[in-house]
């Protein structure tokens, strides 16, 4: 195990090597890259004897146990087959990234994100544990991005590379907190740790909220309905990357997570009670948008979400015949899809176009392809001898065993694949032996161009034809690590006559009428399609997304009017809200208000303030306002006065003097008074100040009812003068008690009358040069 | 005076010192000279860094009069304030020389702020925390100021200055309250009273929600945010990037202290304002940084929903059996957004122009071909931001999230997973611009800029690799808990 972890590392130095290769061996390089991932593949070929004997070898890293989290990697059957297939197809994918970009400018950074990919897709097949797995799982969603807009001078490209990435990353993140979700039930991150507690699981209230968490991540990432419409926006990607990421690695990755937490969440019933018709929905959705297209790739990208739609379904019916099936699916798609991925790079590479409607007639010269494109078209249009029959077989198995309405799952899921049986024969067939109908001046390209498909379409029929040696080294493995117990696996191309069988054959006759009517080629000019799409999700993320932008940029308005007035409105407004609800609850436990005798002149004091205050708002000159102000200040310091407060008295008197004279002194260097506010918005102010003077009122009155600590008072009454022989407490505090307090009152104010001294005489200087 | 309170205060002291005397010696620093000064300044804050490390082996204690404390949770931060300070040296240099007003009182003042943040983290009693409070903010005012020709900056600086006297009013009242419900100032004493003492409830909450308000608006949390954007668009380029790291690391340092020193037992009344407080912080920046055009102002925005995400670590405050998750994420989040967000803040200064361009999202790109380095370093800081994984933000987040949902607040923690996604939008357009947008973006050449960017990319990078460090030293950071 630890020799297979190792040779991960192979990719990562491949990336490293790989802009020095491409500039010592621009034609070959793409060969030696290839040598990586074929190394990682021959070091997991070594670990299939332990893998067929049920064991699943792990390595277990510290990392960052304070959170409870260590790095455990662990092999078993379900990830070796997934890491076989990243590893063998990247090789194929590098050798043929070589061929179709030779001698563009970013070849480098083709392979270096290629294999970074790889790298990390590799992580994810091995990760026991789930935060391990989620770290992989943003690596690939970004890699993804980088890929899509590998051509980034176009537009739509960083379109698709933007909303793949904000699809799947939004995903990732709900992922994440289904994660925490569970991490936090079991107390552990490892996922067989997980497996062990189902039971806490199920019988926990949150779990269902961790398992629609995880399933919105791998039905983001897997392209389910509603959240496919990145897919085939994703085909703006290189074909290579296509080919890889979105059809045969990358996209499965969903699928793969679903089948990874199958043993822990599969007992809860959402997942029999939804996944099946999520996957049952894509798989139609994928199936009837490609009957509308023209563009080859589109075309594979729908028949590869209808297949993804497949395979979720199959995982969600839950049944170990069905789990066979979704394990027997998976490598024949990836083998088929991708094959017939590159044979559209190839045709596009030779003869520059991915219209079907304008396609024909390559056949003849460039047999190589043609040959991998037929062979996979048969793979994928479910005929024996090829892997596609016997895994098309075992999915109706499958469905006619489904939790619910079995009959109607099976039926559409026939219908689905007489869809994707005839778009094999528009994809693979048409093209090649169809007529021309314009003069293409089609050539056959290199090796590194017809290989890599021939060998995966080769592969489609060589595990056809020996199927026991496909079930036993990979198939029965991964099943038996999806169910948790050992699973025997017998895959074979006869299995009598049954019903299976006789939907195969309704399926192909079905499909060979719809290829001959050619209908794909025909509604692809329809307008039909096109109304549909505005309301089809993709329509919907546009708007929701515009939407977005609009409500943010509104509150921004809102909130951020740059006016210094309105932001302290605003916080009046909200310090009032938080603190009035517990001000005004305590209201109740005030006694009710006893009028002791209420003087003359504490009403006309009171009167005058009032009045004052409220003349200050309406005045419509500087100085009025002043003499408001003051008004109201000398008012409170008679206030203070009558209320034996002489010494408060005085200070308010000698402050309100000053500020009245500063005013007075500054009033001249003001611009004109106006009014800026206008009549609602003066209203509103009002109504803020009010609510201000409500609550200051309030806290008035809890404070006052329930007194102060008079410790303080005391002391000082009773210290002052034996400890410091002075009868005005007010002063001895000052001067004795809180001398070096007032020392610093001092400092600071004569410190600031130095600073202002400087300041006005700096002016005044600037002021003299100026004027000379 | 006794010798603990010297003990505990000695750096912060030894910094003030060395300010002051710089002030002085900065006076026969000739103009074109300044870079002495800035090495004089580095100089102190790395003397005082020492200082603090090698108080790390000291027991937790305060002195006899209950005004300062010193504990692992003080001294964690005293070395991301000091370090920051550092940084906030690097970035200035060269952009002060380039905007034509080298001041000598820019590290002065720096070290002020500094030695302010340092009282913040050790202060035990709210009177100090609000001395410290003030001594942290006088000088930011002056300096978000320093740009002094230039309209913005002038705009900043007033607006500053005016919301947060404002501000620290609350912080004032809210102490006068909670002193005349509690009668205590010291924050073991009102841990104290309230437990026993006849503590008159609504006063005391009153108190403590004023002085939510003040520091609420320290550490930009909606609605208190609304002079963050003005003011970090305004101030000097290297001067935002203090603030938004520094500034706002101080604040969580004196919020988280007097959350679970001296507050735990009102956790009923306090924690659902701190939710909505949090809530509303995550969702508003998140989403006005959406609509930024300027990165400066993007910054600014994201530096409040990081806010947002820190208070979510705090919501939990007094439930004892998460309190030191609490602590831990809340520390751990703070570097990770210290590092990254100094780092930003550094290419951001590089990109900036004498006359204040180069600060629009389009002058962005074309820099991951004119500038790899810069480019990649500024990717790891949008992509920690973000909270994607193999950086530091990652795992910040994810302690964070584990912290709310452990804590039972599981919608406040979907709250911030929706959120991250928005931020993801507006991040990742900076590498969409980068690498993806034909430019010919012009950078200043700023040798020490490019080793602050460089080396906060790496830190975030391969911390990210073992986080265990970091985590086991913010976990073993804790308050002293009454």
């Amino acid at each position: 195990m630890t020799s297979f972890l190792l040779s991960l590392t192979g990719g990562l130095l491949a990336a490293l090597a790989a802009p020095w290769l491409t500039r010592r061996f621009p034609k070959r390089s793409g060969w030696l890259l290839a040598l990586a991932p074929l190394g990682i593949l021959v070091s997991l070929m070594n670990l299939l004897p332990a893998l067929r004997n049920g064991e699943s070898p792990s390595v277990s890293l510290a990392w960052a146990e304070s959170l409870g989290l260590s790095a455990t990697f662990q092999l078993d059957g379900l990830g070796a087959l997934l890491a076989a297939l990243v590893a063998g197809i990247g090789a194929l994918v590098l050798i043929y990234g070589g061929a179709y970009l030779s001698g563009h400018p970013n070849l480098t950074r083709f392979y270096v994100v290629v294999l970074l990919f790889m790298t990390a897709m590799l992580g994810l097949a091995v990760s026991a544990n789930a935060l391990l797995l989620f770290i992989f799982w943003e690596l690939t969603s970004i890699t993804s991005f980088l890929l899509i807009g590998f051509e980034h001078e176009r537009p739509a490209a960083r379109a698709a590379a933007w909303q793949a990435l904000l699809v799947t990353g939004g995903g990732g993140l709900a992922l994440l907190a289904g994660f925490i979700l569970l991490g936090n039930l079991t107390g552990s991150y490892e996922i067989p740790q997980w497996i062990a507690q189902k039971e806490v699981i199920a019988a926990s209230p949150q779990s269902t909220a961790a398992f629609l968490l995880i399933l919105a991540g791998a039905m983001t990432k897997s392209a389910q309905f509603p959240f496919h419409f990145w897919l085939p926006n994703a085909m703006e990607a290189p074909t290579p990357v296509s080919a890889y990421l979105h059809s045969a690695t990358m996209v499965k990755a969903g699928v793969f997570l679903l089948a990874r937490l199958l043993p822990a969440l599969g007992g809860l019933p959402a997942w029999q009670g939804l996944i099946p018709w999520i996957g049952l929905a894509t798989l139609l959705t994928g199936a009837l948008l490609s009957l509308g297209q023209a563009d080859l790739k589109k075309l594979l990208a729908y028949t590869t979400v209808a297949s993804l739609g497949a395979l979720v379904m199959l995982l969600g019916i839950n049944t170990p015949l069905s789990v066979k099936a979704a394990m027997v699916f998976l490598p024949a798609h990836a083998l088929y899809k991708g094959a017939l991925f590159l044979v559209a790079g190839g045709v596009d590479h030779a003869v520059h176009t991915r219209d079907i409607r304008d396609l024909g007639g390559l056949g003849r010269a460039m047999p190589l392809t043609a040959a991998a494109a037929g062979l996979a078209a048969l793979s994928m249009a479910g005929i024996p001898p090829f892997f596609g029959f016997i895994a098309k077989e075992v999915v109706y198995e499958s469905a006619l065993g489904a939790p619910a309405l079995a009959a109607w799952v099976t039926a559409l899921t026939i219908l689905a694949n007489i869809i994707l049986a005839a778009a094999a024969g528009w994809v693979a067939l048409a093209p090649f032996w169809e007529k021309a109908r314009k003069d293409l001046h089609p050539h056959e390209g290199g090796a590194g161009l017809w290989l890599p498909p021939l060998i995966l379409a080769a592969l489609g029929l060589v595990s056809g034809l020996l199927p026991e040696l496909a079930a036993k080294n990979w198939i029965a493995p991964a099943v038996s690590s999806v169910l948790g117990k050992p699973y025997e696996v017998k895959l074979s191309l006869w299995h009598g006559l049954n019903l299976p069988l006789l939907f195969s054959l309704i399926t192909l006759l079905a499909a060979v009428l719809l290829y001959t009517l050619r209908v794909a080629a025909r509604s692809a000019d329809a307008d039909a399609w096109q109304h549909l799409a505005r309301f089809g999700p993709a329509a919907m993320y546009a708007r929701g997304l515009k939407g977005l932008l609009s409500f943010a940029a509104l509150q921004t308005r809102l909130l951020q009017s740059g006016y210094l007035r309105v932001y302290v409105l605003f916080i009046t407004l909200f310090t009032v809200g938080m603190a009035l609800p517990p001000a005004l609850l305590s209201m109740r436990a005030l006694p009710p208000a006893v009028w002791t005798g209420v003087r003359f002149y504490d009403v006309i004091l009171v009167l005058i303030i009032v009045t004052a205050a409220f003349f200050v708002v309406r005045a419509t000159s500087r100085l009025a306002t002043i003499a408001l102000l003051g008004a109201i200040g000398f008012s409170i310091a008679i206030l203070f006065l009558l209320y034996s407060a002489p010494d408060l008295a005085m200070t308010q008197f000698a402050v309100e003097t000053l500020t009245v004279i500063l005013f007075v002194l500054v009033i001249y260097r003001l611009p004109k008074f106006s009014r800026l506010s206008s009549r609602p918005a003066r209203l509103r102010d009002i109504l803020i100040a009010g609510l201000g003077g409500l609550m200051m009122t309030l806290l008035m009155l809890v404070v006052s009812y329930h007194g102060q600590d008079s410790r303080l008072a005391s002391f000082f009454m009773e210290n002052s003068l034996p400890k410091a022989y002075g009868r005005n407490v007010v002063n001895v505090i000052l001067v004795d008690f809180r001398g070096f307090d007032t020392l610093g009152e001092i400092t600071v104010l004569a410190i600031a009358a130095v600073g202002v001294f400087a300041l006005v005489r700096g002016a005044a200087k600037r002021k003299g040069e100026r004027h000379e | 005076m006794n010798s603990d309170l010297l003990t505990i205060l000695l750096p912060t002291l030894a910094l003030t010192g060395w300010a002051l005397l710089l002030l002085l010696v900065d006076l026969w620093i000739p103009r074109e000279h300044k870079g002495i000064t800035a090495v004089l300044a580095a100089a102190g804050l790395a003397a005082a860094l020492g200082l603090t490390l090698s108080q790390g082996r000291l027991p937790a204690m305060t002195d006899s009069t209950v005004m300062v404390i010193s504990d692992g949770y003080a001294l964690f931060l005293d070395v991301l304030f000091l370090a920051s300070g550092l940084a906030g040296v690097a970035l200035a240099h060269e952009y002060l020389k380039r905007a034509n007003i080298a001041n000598g009182e820019y590290y002065a003042l720096l070290l002020f702020s500094v030695a302010g943040m340092m009282l913040m983290a050790h202060a035990y009693n709210l009177i100090l925390i609000f001395l410290a409070l003030e001594l942290l903010s006088i000088p930011l005012y002056i300096l978000s100021g320093i740009n002094r020709p230039r309209l913005e900056s002038e705009e900043s600086a007033l607006k500053y200055f005016l919301l947060g006297a404002f501000s620290s009013g609350f912080v004032l009242y809210g102490t006068a309250l909670i002193y005349g419900a509690t009668a205590r100032t010291d924050l073991p004493g009102i841990f104290a009273a309230l437990q026993s003492a006849p503590v008159n409830p609504v006063i005391f909450i009153l108190g403590a929600v004023l002085l939510l308000v003040g520091l609420a608006y320290k550490v930009s949390a909606v609605p208190f945010h609304m002079w963050t954007p003005d003011v970090y668009e305004g101030a000097p380029t290297p001067v935002t990037g203090f603030m938004a790291v520094a500034v706002k690391a101080a604040g969580f340092a004196v919020l988280g202290r007097i959350l679970m020193a001296a507050f735990p037992t009102v956790g009923k009344d306090l924690t659902p304002i701190l939710w909505a407080l949090a809530a509303l912080t995550m969702l508003v920046g998140n989403l006005a940084a959406i609509t930024q055009k300027s990165i400066k102002r993007m910054l600014a925005y994201s530096s409040i929903a990081h806010a947002g995400y820190l208070l979510m670590a705090l919501v939990p405050f007094s439930n004892r059996l998460v309190n030191s998750d609490v602590q831990a994420s809340l520390l751990f989040y703070l570097v990770a957004y210290a590092l990254t967000g100094l780092g930003a803040w550094a290419v951001v200064t590089a990109l900036e122009k004498q006359n204040g361009d180069g600060l629009k999202l389009e002058d962005y790109a074309g820099l991951g071909k004119s500038h790899p380095w810069l480019a990649l370093a500024m990717t790891v800081f949008m992509l920690s931001f973000t909270g994607i994984p193999l950086t530091l933000g990652f795992w910040g987040k994810f302690y964070l999230f584990r912290t709310a949902i452990e804590g039972g607040f599981t919608l406040l923690a979907v709250i911030g997973v929706v959120t991250s996604l928005i931020s993801a939008y507006y991040y990742l357009r900076v590498l969409m611009y980068m690498y993806m947008r034909a430019g010919s973006p012009s950078v200043e050449r700023a040798p020490w800029l490019q080793v602050t960017a460089v080396a906060a990319a790496l830190a975030v990078v391969l911390i990210s690799f073992i986080p265990n460090v970091l985590l086991n030293l913010a976990g073993n950071s804790l308050l002293l808990l009454p």
